[in-house]
């Protein structure tokens, strides 16, 4: 008797991906995960344009990591030329990432996440049998729209983030209105983690090598080492020691792998290596959903995701309080300091490690560009998940496989139409 | 059609201006900001907001949106739907070309009793969906007279 799982484009994850799964006699003959999207040339279109305008291109490849593309271009950009931004900018960019974490994750989880576990095929049900949820979701999501827009001059692709800092400031009675409304939202995100610790995670461990980025005074979304949870940790230009890209036929996206066969980044990776330097309120949150480090179950990186909701809105805050404190004041983007170099980009964008490797010119225009980009690094992480987890469910029907199989991908959060750039598959 | 103070317009352009024509709407929100308009409309570029849309729409009594449309005509034909014609077309499959798109955006914002009083799509038959960043010809022809549609409707009050 054989089973067949082949799931076309599996629902609620942007992009395009594939389940593939045979099950013959009880044994699993065949398991893999396809990325079928067409491939994004966005390197290649970097190529030969002025410097200034990689933060705005790259901030098109994705609605939902807009913020952080342009904040990694510009930190490559400014890496590459020299430039030192100010203790302003680095606080602005810092709110405008933590409004941009706040967005994806509030969809991921209720969007994405919930419909799974309250046993609705997708949010519209979830619509009409539980509203006060789907509100609860979008309350929180305008807020952190909201935030992106006050930093960045613009929902969904900033406009105001440049080279060596901003070109439009936000007023203090903005901020002022902003963190008002952060504090009251801690109703909805006390919700959010109650709605969360209610969720029957799947249960299934695989360890692996948990990275992300690591800093020594704060929990880092923006600049510093890439470490690991097997004892890896370099310096964001050797970021392809830890990267290790490679290929394989049946997905168009490239794989990266450093001390094991697959690393995971996002949410749980984070969660993993910096647990210590959350808010006082996020480890709570994870104390309530049941979660310390190290976890290792894939499931979970939603719950990790959760956790990071609430640092993120209270951190939020205390960015405002310094902000207030200091007042923001307009100031000119920090001049470059050469005319040519090449820089590295890191930042932990809502899905992981998001790295841009730059080279710039004496023209002032970019001769060369590498992106990796999360969900590529996750993808042999995700594949090796479902071999694993095929044996222990085979005795399962085939549709409750199925769905444990498609929540699995979805646990990824993964974002494939923006993982795929410049593969180049030679088949022999 | 009344009498008053005319509702808070919210004009929105969506797309990925990266894909080609998918980036209509965006193109030709950027055109409207240069017309003269009324001072209770607003006009923005989204972008690809995914479900931020709704986020986005809360509070305005009036939405328009450009978008890519596929609706089976020569490239460059645009329509405009009044918001019972596009939920329609939503039900008959999807209307937008953005994965967390238009048409299910809209459906929850129904589902959720949350659509503004009125809504408005302006939809644009794409030539050239794919990496690229010009406007088709056929699509580039149509824009100006769109606009100058969309123009006449905000000072109309429609």
């Amino acid at each position: 008797m054989s089973t067949r799982i082949d799931v076309h484009h599996v629902t609620r994850v942007e992009g395009h991906g594939n389940i593939v799964v045979e099950v013959a006699d009880g044994k699993m003959t065949e398991c893999r995960f396809d990325v079928v999207e067409t491939p994004r040339f966005f390197e290649a279109m970097l190529r030969g344009r002025p410097y200034e305008e990689a933060s705005h291109i790259t901030s098109r490849i994705c609605g939902i990591c807009a913020t952080g593309h342009a904040t990694t271009s510009l930190r490559a950009s400014e890496k590459a030329l020299g430039i030192q931004p100010s203790e302003q900018t680095v606080l602005l960019r810092k709110l405008s990432f933590h409004g941009e974490i706040l967005d994806s994750h509030v969809l991921h989880v209720y969007m994405l996440i919930a419909p799974d576990f309250l046993g609705v095929g997708s949010v519209i049900p979830l619509a009409k049998s539980h509203p006060e949820v789907v509100l609860r979701a979008l309350r929180m999501k305008k807020l952190a729209g909201d935030i992106c827009a006050a930093v960045t001059g613009r929902h969904t692709h900033p406009i105001a983030m440049t080279v060596g800092g901003f070109t439009h400031f936000p007023k203090g009675k903005e901020l002022e209105e902003l963190r008002k409304r952060l504090v009251a939202s801690r109703e909805d995100v006390d919700a959010t983690v109650e709605l969360s610790a209610t969720l029957p995670w799947p249960q299934f461990e695989r360890d692996t090598e948990y990275v992300s980025l690591h800093r020594t005074d704060e929990y880092a979304f923006i600049d510093g080492d890439i470490v690991s949870t097997d004892g890896a940790q370099v310096p964001a230009e050797d970021y392809r020691q830890v990267t290790n890209e490679y290929l394989v036929p049946h997905s168009s996206a490239k794989w990266t792998r450093n001390r094991r066969d697959s690393l995971m980044v996002g949410a749980l990776a984070r969660f993993n290596n910096n647990y210590s330097q959350l808010h006082p309120r996020a480890k709570a949150a994870a104390t309530a959903l049941g979660i310390q480090p190290k976890i290792t179950n894939p499931y979970l990186n939603t719950a990790a995701q959760v956790v990071e909701i609430v640092h993120c809105v209270e951190d939020a805050i205390v960015v405002i309080d310094q902000l207030l404190e200091r007042g923001v004041r307009p100031e000119e983007p920090v001049a470059p300091t050469k005319a040519a170099g090449e820089g590295v980009g890191v930042c932990e964008v809502p899905r992981g490690l998001l790295i841009h490797h730059y080279w710039i010119g004496e023209d002032g225009k970019i001769s060369g560009a590498n992106c990796i980009i999360p969900t590529n690094q996750n993808i042999a992480n995700l594949e090796a998940d479902m071999q694993s987890l095929v044996p222990q469910i085979v005795e399962k029907p085939a549709k409750d496989m199925q769905l444990d199989l498609e929540m699995l991908v979805r646990a990824y959060d993964p974002c494939i139409s923006c993982s795929v750039h410049l593969a180049k598959l030679e088949r022999s | 059609m009344s009498t008053g103070k005319p509702a808070r317009t919210l004009v929105i352009g969506i797309g990925n201006p990266l894909q080609s024509d998918d980036g209509l709407g965006v193109q030709a929100s950027l055109m409207l900001e240069n017309e003269n308009l009324p001072a209770h409309v607003q006009v923005e570029e989204l972008g690809t907001p995914g479900w931020g849309l709704l986020a986005r729409m809360d509070g305005w009594p009036r939405v328009y949106v450009i978008d890519a449309v596929q609706m089976g005509q020569p490239p460059g034909t645009w329509q405009r739907f009044n918001q019972d014609e596009v939920s329609l077309v939503s039900q008959s499959g999807p209307v937008s070309l953005h994965e967390a798109g238009l048409a299910e955006s809209l459906e929850l914002a129904n589902t959720l009793g949350i659509m503004p009083e009125e809504f408005v799509l302006y939809g644009v038959e794409p030539a050239v969906i794919e990496p690229g960043e010009n406007l088709s010809p056929a699509v580039l022809q149509a824009l100006p007279g769109l606009v100058e549609h969309i123009v006449e409707d905000l000072w109309k009050g429609t």
